[in-house]
């Protein structure tokens, strides 16, 4: 787990803010979020679902809806804004500098294409290559992901794979041009477990390998831990708190932060501690609080809380909450230890 | 694949049984038999003529030579006309209803799907807008009442069509028109919602995550699933397109099978009527069998190797 | 980014959960009110249903305030327009005629000023070779000349007598049929043949699919599987070629097409409450039923078909719409409803072969037959949009 916070991120994303329109009016999905991925590290962005997670990362290769909308924000990527770029230099990027793995493997390959061609087909757009390099490429790229026998299974369409076997494939898909940043929205998600465990690994394994920066988007917390070096953890459209992962698990900042560790199992622990489950649901993103989102289901609300948005407090390791204003008042286990 | 086609031939042999099976049946149950509606004819005359079509043999009898003829292709004498063979009248009838009909077919790919493409791409916009108008006229006004309109407007007003027959390429514009109407508003607002419906899948935001070319992912990843319901109504249409132009060639007196069929019903011709209608049928599926296999080419999820679900 | 501008004492106070913002959600609406917002909101719809409530209140109503039946036949006012050029002809004696020309068949009808159609004016010898034929007004003659078309009034002394103006047909205000009918009344009457075709025909396959897809639906296995199978036969015919069997068979009339559309159309409606059914049948309250020993005729009645009606309502309110085409279309080709009765159908044949003289007799059976078919073409996409669970949020 290297940390790298020095040198030039390798993306920079600045106040993005994002909103779906429908009959029902403005839905403010992502509400100015920054963060920066540096190169060679894995980071993750962790959230319930709705909480804004995944419709930052579709903001930054602007692959929304029709109904979303990109309302203000920067996104820089080798010193370009990609919000600002047309499609036509933006689609340039996409699949080649930026590799993108989706959530459900079941939906997200073409079902009437062989998975060969649509390796090939991402090979011919980005590289001055013959059909035939393509295809050796692919199938040098089925054996990276470690897809059995690669060059029989070209042929083969995505309904003959299993989910994990066409989650390698959209792997390969994304890795064909040597990206420098991997975007995976919740890749694991859809997989049983044992192969999560093995996507996961693959994962990890290939950003050893091959150097290139990951975002790993996910609302599971344990493969958060288990693979990222940085954590931004979001919630209702905002970012809450983020920072490095060991710091972030071992005193977290923000009481959602806490929330959240507290609902998972954890396996190491032999004390049969209850699981506390966060009471409450997610606020509707159509008519977004004026203070913090996360007043209603806290434990530690104040009246300052539901009148203001509070500023992200903190350095390397920050949380956006009035606790850590300098008048609040002390908390066990939440300000106390990180002021 | 082959034993997929095999049954799937079974199908259709056991199906157009059941058709030669209900039409003769039907027809023979016109009360009072064929000869009867005709003018006052001689005892004698009635019975030579009962003997000449075999209709003084039992039923079942009569079925079993029919079924024989259909078999053998031979779809037996025509009442009204003497000496002359329903397979002549098909075959006299045949070049043009299929002329029509393939030049209507191609009015509905040519013109149908690239409308929904365009209404689909650019959706609540006026493209879409006038698109879909254009569309529901054709779905709601009936064939027959486009004809007439037609070629009330611009045979008999503007002189700019001949009013009947096919002699000249202009003859050919109105009745293909007015026979495709319906099948290219009915694909263009079918290939629109299928397009917009495959926009939602996960699959073309993949394309557009591998920085595909925006005609790419038109084509390739977006036109190809969306014409798998596309093709599925393909055949009836075929289908309907030639069994549906009864009444354009009625209207615009082209001499095809459809106004042989119109033609044999005002004469109470029934060995036409009934000759017409397997052979209707019998060509409807031989057009669904051919689309069905094309359907499977299209999407490779289809297995021709059992039965549908 | 920390932010140590000093926060009033009083906001870090504990807040108390009520004191957050209530949750705010939208009243939840019950299926029928939901759908009946979203048809409302739906213009189209709510406009062709307006134009089909009028429409079927005209043919049941509209007859009875005309003093025409759709049988009345003048022979002598036939074929006259909705609307005509008028001439006035000073008869010299103080008096005035007005009358006009019907250019396609050479005679003239006496009208009133406020063009009610008074009756056919009788001319002179018609001269055969010149193609003239005089009429007298008292004093003044006036020549009618269809030598050349279209035909002219010429004065005595040959000048082009040119129409004083123009008036509505007040007397048919549709105008006449070939054999001097009511056009109007005739299209009421249309009306009520086509819509009473389609309600009752639409009505009969309703029954039959329901029946049938209910029972394969319900008793499922095999009993389904043979059922289903045959429903997959029946719609590889094409059914248009059926019902011209079964006119053929039945013999031409009202009864018969009823019977013939009723008999062919409900394989939709079965696959849709079979599919139904199916779905259904897995679900929680069916079961609950079941344990609660109600019957299966029970559970059809009270449990399942309430809960599949959106669908089934869409397809009945599409169904309507080829039934209205099919019964024209067979009316069209002659295998209809009989004369003197009218369809729309029969009305368009009709008028088809007059359209070249007379166009506005297929104007009117053409408008209400595209109209209603846009009517209900209309309806069905709204009611498929509000009824359609999918689409609900």
């Amino acid at each position: 787990m290297t940390q790298s916070t020095s040198g030039t991120p390798v993306l920079s994303v600045r106040d993005l803010t994002t909103s779906f329109f429908s009959q029902r009016g403005e839905v403010q999905a992502v509400r100015g979020v920054s963060f920066d991925v540096h190169p060679g590290e894995i980071l993750g962005i962790v959230g319930e679902s709705g909480s804004g997670k995944s419709i930052t990362c579709m903001s930054v290769l602007r692959l929304l809806k029709a109904t979303g909308r990109i309302k203000a924000g920067s996104a820089n990527f080798d010193g370009q804004d990609l919000l600002a770029l047309d499609e036509a230099d933006l689609s340039d990027i996409r699949g080649n500098k930026i590799g993108m793995i989706f959530q459900d493997p079941m939906t997200s390959l073409n079902p009437t294409l062989s998975v060969g061609e649509q390796v090939i087909e991402t090979i011919l757009r980005h590289r001055k290559a013959t059909r035939a390099e393509a295809r050796a490429r692919a199938i040098e790229l089925f054996e990276l992901v470690r897809i059995p026998s690669a060059a029989d299974r070209l042929k083969s369409y995505p309904h003959e794979f299993s989910g994990g076997m066409r989650q390698r494939v959209m792997i390969a898909i994304a890795l064909a041009c040597d990206p420098r940043l991997l975007i995976a929205d919740e890749p694991t998600t859809a997989l049983d477990v044992t192969i999560q465990r093995q996507i996961l690994g693959l994962l990890r394994d290939l950003q050893a390998r091959l150097g290139m920066a990951v975002i790993l988007i996910t609302h599971d917390l344990g493969v958060i831990a288990e693979v990222t070096d940085r954590i931004v953890v979001m919630y209702g459209g905002l970012v809450m708190e983020t920072g490095p992962v060991r710091e972030l698990f071992a005193h977290p900042m923000h009481p959602y932060t806490r929330g959240l560790l507290a609902s998972v199992p954890d396996l190491r622990d032999d004390t049969h501690r209850r699981l506390t489950p966060i009471p409450g649901s997610p606020p509707d993103m159509a008519h977004p609080p004026a203070g913090c989102p996360f007043t209603a289901r806290c434990p530690h609300a104040m009246r300052q809380c539901a009148a203001e948005l509070p500023p992200i407090f903190g350095h390397s390791q920050g949380a956006r909450c009035w606790l850590h204003h300098p008048d609040a008042p002390r908390i066990a286990g939440i300000n106390e230890v990180a002021a | 694949m082959p034993s997929y086609i095999l049954q799937r031939l079974g199908m259709m042999l056991l199906t157009l049984w059941a058709i030669v099976t209900l039409t003769f049946f039907l027809m023979h149950a016109v009360p009072g038999g064929p000869f009867v509606s005709e003018r006052m004819l001689a005892p004698e005359i009635a019975a030579a003529l009962n003997a000449k079509y075999g209709l003084d043999q039992p039923i079942w009898l009569q079925y079993l030579s029919y079924l024989k003829g259909v078999l053998t292709f031979d779809l037996g004498p025509s009442f009204k006309y003497p000496g002359v063979s329903i397979n002549t009248m098909i075959a006299t009838g045949l070049p043009v209803t299929l002329q029509t009909g393939l030049l209507a077919v191609i009015c509905v790919v040519a013109l149908g799907i690239p409308m929904g493409i365009v209404a689909a791409l650019n959706r609540n916009r006026w493209p879409d807008t006038a698109v879909m108008m254009l569309a529901t006229i054709g779905v709601a006004i009936p064939s027959y009442v486009i004809a007439t309109v037609l070629l009330y407007v611009f045979a008999l007003r503007l002189g700019w069509v001949p009013t009947f027959g096919l002699d000249d390429w202009r003859g050919y514009i109105l009745p293909v028109f007015a026979l495709s109407g319906f099948w290219v508003s009915f694909v263009a607002r079918l290939t629109r919602s299928s397009l917009l419906e495959t926009f939602e899948q996960d699959y073309m935001t993949t394309a557009r995550a591998k920085g595909l070319r925006p005609g790419q992912i038109l084509f390739k990843h977006g036109l190809r699933n969306s014409l798998v319901p596309v093709v599925t109504v393909l055949g009836p249409v075929v289908a309907n397109l030639i069994t549906g132009s009864f009444v354009i060639e009625q209207i615009f007196a082209l001499p095809g099978i459809g106004r042989q069929f119109v033609l044999s019903i005002t004469n109470r011709d029934y060995t036409a009527i009934m000759g017409i209608t397997i052979f209707y049928a019998a060509a409807l599926m031989v057009m669904i069998l051919i689309v069905d296999l094309l359907y499977a080419v299209l999407d490779p999820r289809i297995k021709l190797s059992g039965a549908k679900a | 980014m920390t932010d140590p501008r000093t926060i009033a004492p009083e906001m870090w106070a504990p807040l108390h959960p009520a004191d957050s913002a209530p949750a705010t959600s939208r009243p939840s609406l019950t299926y029928w009110q939901d759908a009946r917002r979203r048809l409302w909101a739906n213009k189209p719809a709510i406009v062709a249903l307006g134009f089909i409530i009028l429409l079927i209140l005209g043919a049941i109503f509209g007859p009875w305030f005309s003093p025409y039946s759709y049988a009345d036949q003048n022979l002598k006012l036939a074929n006259i327009p909705p609307a005509f050029e008028t001439y006035a002809v000073d008869d010299g004696q103080g008096g005035t005629t007005r009358f006009f020309l019907n250019a396609s068949n050479f005679n003239l009808y006496e009208v009133d000023a406020e063009g009610h159609v008074l009756g056919l004016l009788r001319g002179g010898r018609k001269d055969m070779l010149k193609k003239v034929q005089p009429f007298t007004f008292g004093a003044t003659t006036v020549t009618l000349d269809y030598k050349t078309l279209p035909a002219r009034l010429l004065t005595a002394d040959g000048a082009t007598i040119s129409p004083s103006g123009w008036s509505w047909n007040r007397t048919y205000l549709f105008g006449t049929d070939q054999l001097g009918r009511d056009v109007l009344v005739r299209q009421l009457f249309g009306a009520r043949i086509s819509l009473t075709v389609a309600f009752v025909a639409t009505l009969v396959n309703f029954f039959i699919g329901i029946f049938y897809g209910g029972l394969a639906g319900y008793i499922g296995g095999r009993t389904d599987a043979i059922m289903m199978r045959i429903v997959e036969i029946i719609s590889t015919v094409p059914l248009t070629l059926y019902v011209v069997l079964l006119m053929v068979v039945f013999d031409s009339g009202l009864y018969s097409i009823i019977i013939a559309i009723g008999s062919v159309f409900w394989v939709d409606m079965a696959r849709i409450v079979r599919g139904q059914i199916l779905s259904l049948k897995s679900q929680d309250y069916v079961a609950a039923a079941k344990t609660m020993g109600a019957g299966t005729g029970r559970i059809l009645t009270r449990h399942l078909l309430p809960n599949s009606i959106g669908p089934i309502i869409v397809t009945l309110t599409m169904l309507i719409p080829s039934a209205i085409f099919i019964e024209s279309f067979m009316s069209f080709i002659g295998l209809g409803v009989t004369p003197p009765l009218a369809s729309w159908g029969t009305l368009t044949s009709e008028a088809v072969e007059t359209m070249r003289a007379y166009p506005h007799q297929l104007f009117f059976p053409a408008a209400a037959i595209s109209l209603t078919m846009f009517a209900f073409n209309f309806l069905g996409d709204g009611l498929r949009d509000a009824l359609d669970p999918r689409f609900r949020k």
